[in-house]
């Protein structure tokens, strides 16, 4: 491959050897990083096609349940909740996508956080689902017998599945169904799409179901981690985390949300303590970007040179 | 000849309004027929219908001997029906070449899988594929803008790109709505010669067209429509001496 591909692979080295020389609370923060970065990068995948998802939570909520329910309640192996956890995901995505992809602007962005909004209040409403407490002792995958307890072992399961959700998003934005997507992004191409034969509503469900079996699949290993999960764990204010990640990242590349995301989580991570700063700060910092640095921080480069190119080159196709 | 198109009945209306009225005519294969009208005859209208934009209020639309009434814009464009624009529509963030790369899209295979695990077929056929729409790109004359960023073209490039799109579906029915708008006397000369010669051999084609002299020049065939009925169907050089078409068309030229 290319220097691109050398710094990749540089960097997935460095998160795999970690643990040997992270402090536990080092290592608490990466995987939290780990888990926002993996929710943005999904969402990217449906920004990228023009639509603005509100809800995602809702289906990070989805992976997280069916996971901590097929454990807890009907005790399947952990190890099965995760690929479950985003099939369910999948699943919703997909027939929600079906019927709310053929709208456009506030429409869609207003019926997805419908959605995750109904998702959290079912969660709330029934006994079942852990009510509103949610539901307590969600076992951890055990690795030849031995449960990865520690943030030592869990860690490595987080990273192997940040690395397949990501992974799998990145290479599919290269392929040509990614670069079909970006003919969807706004009404009249989406118009010239369908003439030459390029189904257009099958196609965005195709993308919104990837990123949501991401979303979900992450959200499961993220309620193994915290060994709880309740109705306050995945809201609207996810939702909109996520976005502030993506926006403050930038949206002209693939690595922008994630980058935003890393930065943001490990910041606030050390406001934790201080509860509501964390929603001020990163208020802040989002109001800041967008006036100062509409393309986020992965503009920055360029407008340091003083270069200002009209447009992203996020087409140019590097594989 | 046997008939690529076969319109029967064709009524469109929205709402109270009637846009096309039991409009009938057929379009034998490799013919160039022009569709002439004033605004608001409900040229563009027809165009939707028969692309499966808006389907018909009633009445039958056939391709190929095969009824096609109802089906979508994207199953007739699989079907061989390929359109242009009134409004010149490309992916505007995408080269020249990517543009006709899209649309390209039904020769495509493995789009998704394939490109996900980069199998050896997937491969081979994205370089066919760029190939082709290099070659799509030639024959428009237009293969010299191939990098240039498709919302930075000039008019005439960026018709002839929205030509080169539609015509890269290898359809066998071409619509194009007005190609030739717009365009300057040499702009417009160079296109209707690339599609008289070039496009018209591999296709049957339907254009719209306002000025009589490039209808007369090049098509075979008019069709008239005024207030969404069929006035006229016969030769195009036949046109400017018909009576009911000068009287309905002709006189309200000068206010377009």
């Amino acid at each position: 491959m290319n220097s691109n591909g050398a710094r990749i692979a540089a960097l997935l080295a460095a998160l795999v050897l970690l643990p040997f020389v992270a402090p536990p609370y080092a290592l608490h923060v990466a995987i939290v990083v780990l888990f926002n970065a993996t929710y943005a990068a999904a969402l990217y995948a449906v920004l990228r096609m023009g639509y603005l998802s509100l809800g995602h939570a809702g289906f990070i909520a989805l992976g997280a349940y069916t996971c901590v329910i097929l454990s807890v309640r009907l005790g399947v192996s952990p190890w099965l909740g995760i690929p479950a956890g985003g099939l369910v995901a999948g699943l919703f995505a997909w027939g929600l996508g079906a019927l709310t992809l053929r709208l456009r602007g506030i429409y869609f962005s207003l019926a997805i956080f419908a959605f995750g909004e109904i998702v959290t209040a079912l969660f709330r409403a029934f006994d079942w689902f852990g009510g509103p407490a949610g539901i307590p002792g969600v076992p951890r995958p055990a690795f030849f017998g031995t449960p990865l307890a520690s943030h030592f072992a869990f860690y490595w399961l987080v990273l192997a599945v940040a690395v397949l959700g990501i992974g799998v998003l990145y290479r599919l934005q290269y392929t040509r169904f990614g670069a079909t997507l970006l003919t969807l992004r706004t009404a009249d191409s989406e118009r010239l799409a369908e003439s030459v034969g390029i189904p257009a509503v099958r196609y965005k469900t195709a993308a919104f179901v990837v990123s949501c079996m991401v979303a979900g699949m992450t959200g499961a290993v993220h309620a193994q981690y915290l060994m709880f999960v309740n109705p306050q764990v995945f809201t609207f204010l996810t939702s909109t985390d996520l976005l502030i990640y993506a926006m403050v990242g930038g949206l002209a590349s693939f690595w922008g949300p994630i980058l935003g995301a890393s930065l943001l989580t490990a910041l606030g991570e050390q406001l934790f303590s201080v509860g509501y700063w964390k929603t001020l700060v990163y208020a802040a910092i989002l109001m800041i970007v967008i006036m100062l640095l509409p393309g986020g921080l992965v503009d920055l480069p360029r407008r340091l040179r003083g270069l200002r190119k009209a447009a992203p080159d996020e087409i140019a196709a590097p594989p | 000849m046997t008939r690529v198109l076969e319109l029967r009945g064709v009524t469109k209306r929205f709402g109270g309004l009637t846009a096309l009225s039991d409009v009938s005519f057929d379009v034998a294969s490799g013919e160039l027929l022009a569709l002439v009208g004033p605004n608001g005859a409900g040229k563009s209208t027809l165009f939707n219908t028969i692309a499966g934009v808006s389907p018909p209020t009633s009445g039958r639309i056939h391709l190929d001997g095969v009824d096609v009434t109802g089906k979508s814009s994207h199953a007739l464009a699989r079907l061989g029906v390929a359109r242009t624009f009134q409004l010149v529509t490309l992916f505007p963030e995408m080269s020249v070449l990517e543009n006709v790369v899209q649309g390209l899209h039904r020769h495509t295979r493995l789009a998704m899988l394939g490109g996900l695990l980069s199998l050896p077929g997937y491969r081979a056929d994205q370089r066919r594929v760029a190939e082709r729409a290099e070659s799509v790109l030639a024959l428009l004359g237009i293969a010299g803008h191939m990098s240039e960023r498709a919302n930075q073209l000039p008019l005439g490039i960026a018709k002839l790109l929205t030509v080169a799109i539609a015509f890269a579906t290898e359809p066998s029915l071409l619509l194009l709505d007005e190609p030739a708008a717009g365009l300057s006397h040499e702009e417009a000369t160079r296109m209707m010669d690339l599609v008289a010669t070039e496009v018209r051999k591999h296709c049957t084609v339907v254009l719209v067209e306002h000025n009589m002299r490039i209808v007369g020049r090049y098509c075979d065939r008019a069709v008239v429509l005024q207030f969404g009925r069929k006035i006229y169907d016969g030769r195009a050089d036949g046109l400017i001496r018909d009576e009911a078409v000068v009287d309905a068309y002709l006189g309200v030229a000068e206010m377009d």
